[in-house]
């Protein structure tokens, strides 16, 4: 059965991409109260197909590469899944289940009508950011990838003005325009790459650079590259789209746009700097990449704490998280990271990296969720007056809080496995300043926890009057993915294989034996 | 096998109860049920004790050895300790009968009691570190519970030095986890390389400042005098009894025995008796009585952490055991005189003597007045404290302690309920009836473990002449502070906290101003030239190649 | 100056033009046609870059791959510009202004 999975590898990367596609299309032509059910039957089955191609993966204990219709690079564009590429498929699909289970009582066509706007738009575009996300885990030619994520960007964009009005309005335009912008740095790298190597396909480019020295124009390429998805990524400084665009969405779309879309730009520069151009890992831009996620740590931290809503300070807490995964750059690129790994069975910084990527979409978006049923069944989401929502709201303030967990990095969660790994390797890189700024960022996490937890939980004064029930599914949802970011942690780590497979682990400097 | 099947149970019923809690009719039940909670992790300690060869270990990941195991220190705090969270559990229900939120109550004390039990049983980095932050982060709970502005501001206190004292502690165990070849996170293995590991010192001091914070060593430990009176008074109880104690077995645990640090030793047991001095000085100051028993905690633990440290200056294991032995009845009887102020608290005066008499019995024991527990304890330490400055002064702590207890018990019988008909309830008086016994007595059943024979003691003028005079002494000076102690200046509840009033306006500033930066970094063009900065920031160092 | 160096400094230039107009320009029509300078200066540069070739077909004069990309990048582009100006009208319908940046404490 699971050799057959092998076997069929190719043709499942073509479904992940056909079957968000082709159920958008459908939706589309169909309409009205289709819309939803065809999202929600896709779900199901986009989940299986995450699950067979990890399955397919691990397995083969090799990468999985298809040409589309027989064309080779560079004329045809190829795909490509490897270990890293399957866990975000994965999670991808894992956290769509979640928002669309979640989403149905927000987005539902009211009785007696045929089709409303807002449950139309939200349901296709779910499917096509699905899509999209697919795409940019599974291409393997940059301006394929380029496609993806302004596709990406333009599903992610309706989703942050669904409710229409003026404020949103404008957060999504801000969002919008700061996200062309980088994308067209990143298409000025790409052509300059393309000049340089005279083709865009990543395992060519890789191959005719080699181990020679890159040439200038190379270097300016990575610069741009990196520096166009920093933007769309929110890396601090340039993040000022971040806190209008996600506070503002409704929580569903929220959640997507703050577990996926800011991580599928990461993913890209994960593939420039790992999978491309390796020899940049051991220059000083690597450190330069992770004293910006440092301060973007720190920055995101304190802004959160000082937020008077508590949407506001899930999104700056997601510009914070964001810059943990910077810091795996200087990390994993160490020299001295190589000899340890092997002595140690240590899987290091590119783990921990991984870890913090898949805990954190599935904490951030349980904590959204959790605040928007929060602020539906209040009618506002002021920290100051959310006293008592702990009686009312039990189970949803529950998942908030273990997801929180998560985030501040407390055992046994995904977060704190992800920083335990990263705190090993940079004392194993003699990097001791990286393992401050970690345990500073936890330091910070806990306390903006604290003011909205103490909060919720006081006993003082009268019970909140709710303006709404709160359905008890849904907070089943949010529960059940609060409890996966957490129960990532108790997952044995030699089971992490997966993370690994289709790197060049000799080169990166870190190997399971 | 079945015996690792029960000691599974040891932590797998508190955290049964705790998902019992998320079906509301169960959690509002869960206060009469705290009492069972703990008896697993009981009956454990006792089968491992009785028969020393059946120590068991439960090994979750054999490859890094993740799991539980049990050993004679383990197996001593571990069952002390779920004694006392039974009783305390015991009383909780009487106590928190009839007032709110004894649902939350129950969940915090389950979720206390679960890492509590589970820090004396971890075997490796992980799951220590795990437990260790459950005791200490649910404790908040507990702390923090009545919800009065004074319980929250201890909460935040409280819960700050926590979050600190897990961050050092962090550090302390990746420095650990580096130092260490292979993949082993058993702490016995990590722990055997530390005195090779080229940051020994820097592993050193955050181990000790880690789990000095948690066991209130000074500076550190101005967390008790302000969390515990706080607390209800069955939280207090195992705050001040059992969580203390998450320290002293990480002291226990993770410093090297064999290796002979004298320096490192002589520092800890600098930091114990400045500590044991520290405390009683602030304690005799303070009017409520559960402050004074909480520095009185700090001062004992003082004691404890002088007697690891003479220990560990020599390479000596008897350390560990005598540290054990009297951490073991302060667990006891300090969480038996917590649950003592509440029975005070709801005594009528003039029936105080029943309650006074044991309770002054269990205080001075403190001290070391024979023929008590905490007797016992004084003589399984004399041999590592030795007769000399060290011995002289651990002697004149004790006369420290006598003094403090006498003027605990002078401030508790002045909290009695001002109702003359008041009687303390059942379910309250029968707890600390227990505790009572079992401090006084269970120490004597852990004699052969510290080499002495309870009946030869018993006998032995000398000995008993050694437990008496700094009583004695502890008397006099007790007179001299009923004479002149109002002239002593006021100190408030954790002492030197007061010096840090003022940091939040520094913070606030610092927040304002990167709210400023923030707005102008949000700026259309300041942003979009970050952008290109950051662009050149990135391709500038490309140029220069390695 | 051969036409392929004429042609990079002309794209050269538009990008800069581009990205002065899409930074500092106030108001959002100017902006988004701004990116419109900065995409078609990107583009030019792609058909320098095919007309030097020095692609897999190499020898055949000019490269078709990147011409096949910047007819992508134009659908691509053209596709943004809708979606920004629509966007925009929906603004401006809504408020009457004419740009996106922050109301000082809308958010709080």
């Amino acid at each position: 059965m699971l050799s057959n999975l092998v076997a069929g590898g190719d043709r499942l990367l073509v479904l992940a991409l056909i079957l968000p596609v082709a159920s958008l299309m459908l939706a589309f032509v169909l309409g009205g109260r289709h819309a939803e059910r065809i999202a929600l039957a896709t779900l199901p089955i986009g989940l299986a197909v995450a699950v067979a191609i990890a399955a397919a993966v691990l397995h083969g204990d090799a990468p999985l590469h298809t040409d589309l219709g027989g064309w080779a690079p560079p004329l045809g564009v190829a795909l490509r899944a490897d270990g890293l590429s399957a866990i975000m498929l994965l999670t991808t699909a894992v956290v769509m289940v979640a928002v669309g289970l979640f989403a149905r009582a927000d987005f539902q066509v009211p009785p007696g009508t045929t089709e409303s706007r807002a449950p139309f738009a939200f349901w296709t575009l779910l499917l096509a950011l699905w899509a999209a996300l697919n795409a940019v885990f599974l291409g393997e030619d940059l301006f394929n990838l380029y496609v993806a994520l302004e596709l990406l960007t333009f599903a992610a964009i309706p989703l942050v003005c669904l409710d229409g009005r003026a404020q949103t309005l404008a957060a999504a335009l801000r969002y919008l325009v700061f996200a062309l912008l980088g994308s067209v740095l990143y298409l000025l790298g790409a052509a300059l790459l393309y000049g340089a190597y005279g083709t865009l396909d990543i395992g060519q480019l890789a191959a005719r650079i080699g181990g020679d020295p890159l040439e200038p124009a190379a270097l300016i390429a990575a610069a741009l590259m990196t520096a166009g998805l920093l933007a769309k990524t929110a890396l601090f400084p340039v993040h000022l789209w971040l806190p209008p665009a996600h506070a503002g969405a409704p929580a569903a779309a929220s959640a997507l746009l703050s577990a996926l879309a800011v991580k599928a730009s990461f993913f890209l520069i994960l593939r420039i700097w790992f999978d491309v151009m390796p020899e940049l890992l051991a220059q000083m831009a690597a450190q330069v990449l992770a004293a910006l996620g440092a301060a973007a740590i720190l920055f995101g931290g304190v802004l959160a704490l000082r937020q008077a809503r508590l949407k506001m300070l899930i999104a700056y807490s997601t510009i914070a998280q964001i810059g943990y995964l910077f810091l795996i750059f200087p990390l994993v690129a160490s020299p001295e990271t190589a000899p340890l790994a092997e002595l140690r069975n240590a899987p290091g910084a590119w783990t921990g990296g991984a870890l913090q990527l898949v805990s954190h979409a599935c904490a951030k978006a349980a904590m959204f969720m959790a605040a928007g049923l929060i602020a539906a069944s209040l009618g506002h989401d002021r920290i100051r007056d959310l006293g008592g929502i702990g009686r009312a709201l039990p189970m949803t303030l529950f998942a908030f809080g273990i997801a929180g967990m998560s985030l501040m990095g407390l055992p046994p969660s995904g977060g704190f496995m992800a920083k335990w790994l990263l705190l090993l390797a940079a004392m194993q890189c003699g990097q001791w300043w990286w393992m401050l700024v970690i345990l500073a960022g936890g330091l910070l996490t806990g306390a903006y926890l604290y003011r909205v937890l103490a909060t919720a939980l006081s006993t003082q004064g009268p019970s909140p009057v709710l303006v709404k029930p709160v359905d008890r599914s849904r907070e089943w949802v949010v529960l059940g993915l609060a409890l996966i970011s957490v129960l990532l942690g108790l997952v044995p780590l030699s089971s992490f294989s997966l993370i690994q497979i289709g790197r060049d682990v000799s080169g990166i400097g870190v190997g399971l034996p | 096998m079945n015996f690792n099947l029960l000691f599974a149970l040891a932590l797998a019923t508190p955290v049964a109860l705790l998902l019992a809690c998320l079906w509301r009719p169960a959690r509002e039940r869960m206060l009469s049920l705290l009492v069972l909670a703990p008896l697993p992790a009981l009956a454990v300690a006792l089968v491992a004790l009785l028969d020393a060869d059946a120590m068991p270990a439960l090994m979750l990941d054999p490859g890094r050895q993740i799991g539980l195991s049990l050993d004679q220190p383990g197996a001593i705090l571990l069952g002390v300790a779920a004694l006392l969270w039974s009783a305390a559990g015991a009383y909780a229900a009487t106590y928190l009968r009839g007032k709110p939120h004894g649902g939350r109550f129950a969940i915090f004390w389950l979720l206390t009691l679960t890492g509590s039990l589970g820090v004396f049983v971890a075997a490796d980095l992980l799951s220590f570190y795990l437990t260790f932050a459950l005791v200490s982060l649910a404790a908040w709970g507990l702390v923090a519970h009545d919800d009065t502005p004074g319980a929250r501001r201890a909460g935040v206190i409280y819960l700050l030095l926590a979050v600190v004292g897990e961050v050092l502690l962090l550090l302390a165990f990746v420095l650990l986890d580096v130092a260490s070849p292979g993949a082993s996170l058993a702490i016995d293995t990590v722990v055997a390389t530390l005195p090779e590991s080229p940051w020994l010192a820097a592993t050193l001091a955050l181990l000790i400042a880690g789990f000095g914070l948690k066991a209130g060593l000074a500076p550190l430990h101005v967390w008790l005098p302000v969390a515990h009176p706080a607390a209800p008074m069955p939280a207090s109880a195992v705050l001040s009894g059992v969580i203390v104690k998450a320290g002293i077995i990480g002291l226990i645990r993770f410093l090297p025995w064999d290796a002979g640090l004298d320096w490192w030793g002589a520092a800890l047991t600098g930091i114990g008796l400045v500590t044991a001095f520290y405390a009683v000085a602030m304690g005799i100051v303070q009017s409520n009585p559960k402050t004074v028993l909480a520095y009185s905690t700090a001062s004992q633990m003082g004691l404890v952490a002088a007697i690891l440290g003479m220990g560990l200056a020599v390479g000596d294991r008897e350390a560990v055991t005598a540290g054990t032995v009297y951490a073991a009845h302060h667990l006891l009887a300090k969480g038996a005189l917590f649950l003592a102020v509440g029975v005070f608290a709801a005594t009528a005066r003039r029936r105080l003597w029943p309650v006074l008499v044991p309770a002054a019995i269990l205080a001075l024991g403190f001290a070391g007045l024979p023929p008590t527990g905490g007797f016992l304890a004084k003589l399984a330490a004399k041999p590592v404290l030795g007769s000399g400055l060290v011995g002289l002064l651990a002697s004149l702590a004790a006369a420290g302690s006598t003094l403090l207890m006498i003027h605990f018990l002078y401030r508790a019988a002045a909290s009695a309920s001002p109702d003359p008909g008041a009687r303390a309830a059942a379910g309250l008086v029968w707890p600390w009836w227990l505790l009572f016994l079992a401090a006084l007595l269970l120490p004597w059943t852990l004699a052969p473990l510290a080499g002495l024979s309870p009946w030869s003691v018993m006998t032995d003028r000398s000995l008993l002449w050694s437990g008496l005079w700094p009583i004695l002494a502890g008397g006099v000076l007790a007179l001299a502070l009923q004479r002149w102690g109002a002239r002593l200046p006021r100190v408030p509840e954790g002492d030197l906290l007061a010096l840090f009033t003022g940091s939040p306006r520094w913070a606030n500033a610092v927040g304002e101003m990167l709210e400023r930066t923030e707005t102008w970094l949000r700026q259309w063009p300041v942003a979009g030239l970050s952008l290109l900065i950051l662009t050149l920031v990135l391709w500038l160092p490309m140029l220069t190649r390695p | 100056m051969s036409s392929v160096t004429l042609f990079g400094l002309c794209g050269a230039a538009l990008v800069g033009l581009g990205l002065y107009g899409l930074i500092v320009l106030p108001g959002a029509l100017r902006r988004i046609i701004a990116f419109n300078l900065l995409g078609s200066g990107v583009f030019l540069l792609f058909g320098v870059i095919a007309r030097r070739g020095g692609g897999v077909i190499a020898g055949t004069g000019s490269d078709p791959v990147p011409q096949a990309l910047i007819i992508t990048g134009l659908v691509v582009a053209f596709a943004a510009t809708a979606l920004a100006v629509a966007l925009l009208r929906r603004l401006l319908q809504e408020t009457g202004r004419d740009d996106w940046d922050e109301d000082e404490r809308s958010d709080r």
